[in-house]
């Protein structure tokens, strides 16, 4: 099974980013991550259980990436 | 006689033409220019606490990623509609109407499009209630994305609310500063 990360979009979701978790280098993922917050402001959410995750793990199937949200 | 018909034909036609010609450029200088395309600390965004007036935000246009996409809106709306219910499930949130409620220990967020409300005791509604306008960093973001993305915020981190009223300024979902709307 492939765990993916994505993101809300104009065309609903996207994936970023789609690997095997059982061997991918988790490191890898990560930093992909890490890039893509840094440039959008979004950040990971597990989707199977709605929490914030720092770290993207191997147990993790399907993370969103949540972009920033303004208001006033 | 027939100069005169000739003359005063000409000078009709020369009004009409006018007119027409004034209507063209009317129209042209009507038709909406489109905003320029903005790098990834730019947000555009008027917001108004107050319910009832407009709350619009453009945000981010990335490059990296789907900020410019624009494929096919009614399947964009039908997948982020999936997404939202999954949301709603996650987060243990209740649709209402055409809102939604989201309870994080005491306290009660109403959220509908672009609007947010806070009840600090959900047990008292007596205790009144702030409102704030909330919208994505993400230019483009299906209302119900939009949504989706606000309870997943405010389930994990509920102190994003005072975050969000602050005009003019947008927070990452750690409550991090994001950026600063112009």
């Amino acid at each position: 099974m492939k765990a993916r990360i994505l993101t809300f979009s104009a065309i609903g979701d996207t994936t970023l980013l789609e690997y095997d978790p059982a061997t991918a280098d988790i490191d890898e993922v990560n930093r992909v991550i890490a890039e893509y917050e840094a440039k959008t402001g979004a950040q990971p959410f597990d989707m199977a259980t709605g929490e914030r995750v720092e770290k993207v793990t191997r147990e993790q199937n399907e993370v969103l990436m949540v972009h920033p949200i303004a208001g006033g | 006689m027939e100069r005169a018909i000739l003359t005063a034909i000409a000078l009709f036609a020369l009004v009409v033409w006018r007119f027409v010609f004034e209507g063209f450029q009317q129209r042209a200088r009507l038709r909406p220019i489109p905003p320029p395309h903005r790098e990834n600390d730019n947000l555009v965004g008027r917001c108004s606490s107050n319910l009832g007036l407009s709350c619009t935000g453009v945000g981010i246009g990335s490059g990296w990623g789907p900020g410019s996409y624009r494929i096919d809106f009614i399947q964009a709306e039908s997948r982020a509609e999936t997404y939202l219910h999954r949301v709603v499930a996650l987060t243990g949130a209740m649709q209402k109407g055409n809102g939604y409620i989201l309870d994080v220990g005491a306290t009660r967020f109403q959220l509908r499009d672009r609007y947010v409300k806070r009840m600090p005791d959900r047990s008292d509604p007596k205790a009144g209630y702030e409102e704030t306008c909330f919208y994505s960093a993400f230019q483009g973001m299906p209302k119900a994305e939009q949504i989706a993305a606000a309870l997943l915020q405010l389930r994990n981190n509920p102190a994003l609310f005072d975050k969000w009223a602050q005009k003019d300024l947008a927070f990452k979902a750690d409550g991090q500063l994001f950026g600063r709307v112009h």
